[in-house]
């Protein structure tokens, strides 16, 4: 036993904190310290501001390159978050180490918190923040300045809550299932629904009330209203801000039933 | 301790069924302070689901279980911070080094300060021999090394009870003797519970035993206790000459239970269980030779050794169900 063993300090957090810092600065690290952060940063600016770029070489409109920006964005980011998500719980649930880690002084909500929070602020960074602000440029030159940066933030926003929506969904799907298909299936399926034309034309026909609850109407929209960032972006109020509150409460819902699930989860 | 019990483990008809089948049939298992506990049984047996009951990675479907004297249901965190664990295979994050890996650990125990964090990991890493490995990526270590890691990830916060899924499982005879030299010197500070097929390691350092087979317990005590079962109620006789008439003269006998030929190459050897030990130790040799024409060899009480006792005891049980 070592002499020095008094002067170190026993953790006293308790209750469903009870190792969540420990678990956040591993999860921090295992984005930041790793290379996953500048491989999905490079993703991300190649997708997001490489097509944003070739759109406006090819002489197209800065609204229209804006929107396709936009439609790659609500594409693309919510695949970006699944694929994260999903492995970040099934792969430890399958790998073991997520018994192992649950075999010490860590709670499991405090489990589901540290990945929520830790890919939520990565992914921020990586897909919503860096892209927006090489955006801004990439849009400001050929306006002459004009555009304000405080509505590209605001596009961003929804942007973002698009994409927590997304890693919410698929963190919870994967404390259900045991496969990556279904996780990644259903995520994928309600991720795409939304835009794709084909598919969304029934759901606005049917079950039109759907897009007010689901964050399809965030950042684009093929039918026939106008989504919340193109409002945003033309300086226009916002004619509901349903969509927003609903994609929040669901990102509340799926992160509090990942917990429960979890918590209920035998290793 | 929380309570006043002298046990660190107590349960009571802790069970778990998964999906119809009864993995742990109920259990009542009692393990005492600062004593190494030998937690023994044949694959399936139960033995992986009473520890993660232990730990909270399952919940029990019947009885009950206290660790320090605490609920292993309703009071897990404050066990989990008391107790060291390492699973069957070890799983770790494979980008991290070992270092980074008991700092981790260790932090979920410890708020600091960081330089004896540091300290304590230096210490633990030099510990299981892997000081020199410290900084390698763990996706490179081999199956030894991870074990080590594992016995070192358990330890790393000194814990009051150690409980070890098959410890040695996957390390070479050195690394093996090294395991139990740790064993050995942890025992004045920790009670360790383990389970393992190595029934000598068993024998070497533990004080009690507890033996599962099919989800049953079928036996627990100290090892002398165990071992002293068995004693002397098997010997063994190897003859030259008419074994045939010999083996029958044996079997004719009331009190012998049983005879195993153990090997034939030109003398016969018998192990033979009997129920009298006084008069078989009496009356084995004047039988094998009162027919003549038999030279006996070697004679001799037979000195159970765990393996003997454990699968005798498993062999029993089986006949039984």
């Amino acid at each position: 036993m070592s002499a020095n063993a008094t002067l170190l300090v026993p953790s006293r957090s308790r209750g469903w904190r009870m190792g969540l810092a420990n678990m956040l600065d591993k999860e921090m690290g295992a984005f930041w310290r790793t290379r996953r952060w500048w491989v999905q940063c490079l993703i991300a600016l190649l997708l997001l501001n490489g097509s944003l770029a070739l759109n406006l070489k090819g002489g197209q409109r800065v609204d229209n390159a804006g929107l396709n920006f936009l439609v790659i964005a609500a594409l693309g980011v919510p695949v970006a978050a699944i694929s994260l998500a999903q492995d970040s719980i099934l792969g430890e649930r399958h790998s073991g180490t997520a018994a192992w880690v649950l075999s010490k002084p860590l709670r499991r909500p405090a489990y589901v918190l540290a990945k929520t929070i830790a890919h939520g602020l990565g992914l921020l960074v990586a897909w919503i923040v860096l892209p927006g602000a090489v955006a801004y440029f990439q849009l400001a030159s050929p306006t002459g300045g004009q555009l304000s940066a405080l509505r590209i933030a605001g596009i961003m926003g929804l942007d973002y809550l698009n994409l927590l929506f997304y890693l919410t969904l698929a963190l919870m799907l994967a404390t259900f299932f045991n496969g990556r298909g279904p996780v990644l299936g259903i995520a994928l399926v309600l991720a795409w629904s939304g835009p794709m034309p084909f598919i969304s034309e029934p759901i606005q026909k049917y079950v039109p009330w759907l897009y007010d609850v689901l964050p399809w109407r965030l950042l684009i929209d093929f039918n026939y209203n106008r989504p919340l960032a193109g409002y945003l972006a033309n300086g226009q109020p916002l004619p509901t801000v349903v969509p927003i509150i609903a994609t929040a409460l669901w990102c509340v819902l799926f992160t509090g039933v990942a917990i429960w699930r979890i918590s209920r989860e035998e290793f | 301790m929380a309570s006043s019990t002298p046990f660190v483990i107590e349960t009571h008809g802790l069970s778990k069924t998964y999906k119809g089948v009864q993995a742990l049939k109920p259990l009542d298992l009692y393990v005492q302070q600062n004593s190494i506990c030998g937690f023994l049984g044949p694959n399936g047996a139960g033995k992986t689901t009473t520890i993660k009951l232990l730990l909270g990675l399952a919940r029990p479907t019947g009885g009950s279980g206290r660790v320090f004297g605490r609920d292993i249901e309703q009071e897990n965190d404050e066990i989990r911070h008391r107790v060291g664990y390492l699973s069957q295979d070890p799983r770790f994050y494979e980008y991290m080094t070992a270092r980074e890996t008991l700092r981790f650990t260790a932090r979920f125990f410890y708020e600091g300060p960081k330089a004896e964090i540091e300290s304590r990991v230096a210490e633990t890493l030099a510990l299981v021999g892997l000081a020199d490995k410290a900084d390698r990526p763990i996706k490179g270590f081999s199956g030894g090394e991870r074990q080590r890691l594992g016995i070192a990830q358990a330890q790393v916060n000194y814990p009051d009870l150690l409980i070890l899924d098959e410890p040695a499982a996957s390390l070479d005879p050195i690394g093996r003797r090294d395991v139990l030299e740790v064993l050995s010197r942890l025992r004045k500070h920790t009670t360790i519970f383990y389970s393992t097929h190595i029934l000598d390691d068993v024998q070497r350092v533990s004080d009690t035993v507890v033996i599962l087979n099919k989800g049953a317990l079928v036996a627990q005590g100290p090892i002398e206790e165990l071992l002293a079962r068995g004693q002397a109620a098997v010997f063994t006789l190897t003859i030259k000459g008419d074994s045939a008439s010999v083996e029958a003269r044996l079997r004719s006998q009331p009190w012998v239970t049983g005879m195993e030929e153990m090997s034939r190459n030109g003398r016969v050897c018998w192990q033979i269980r009997v129920s009298d030990p006084e008069v078989a130790e009496a009356e084995l040799v004047p039988l094998a030779l009162a027919g003549g024409g038999v030279t006996v060899c070697e004679f001799g009480c037979k000195v159970q050794n765990l393996e003997d006792v454990f699968l005798s005891i498993v062999k029993e049980n089986n006949h039984e169900r």
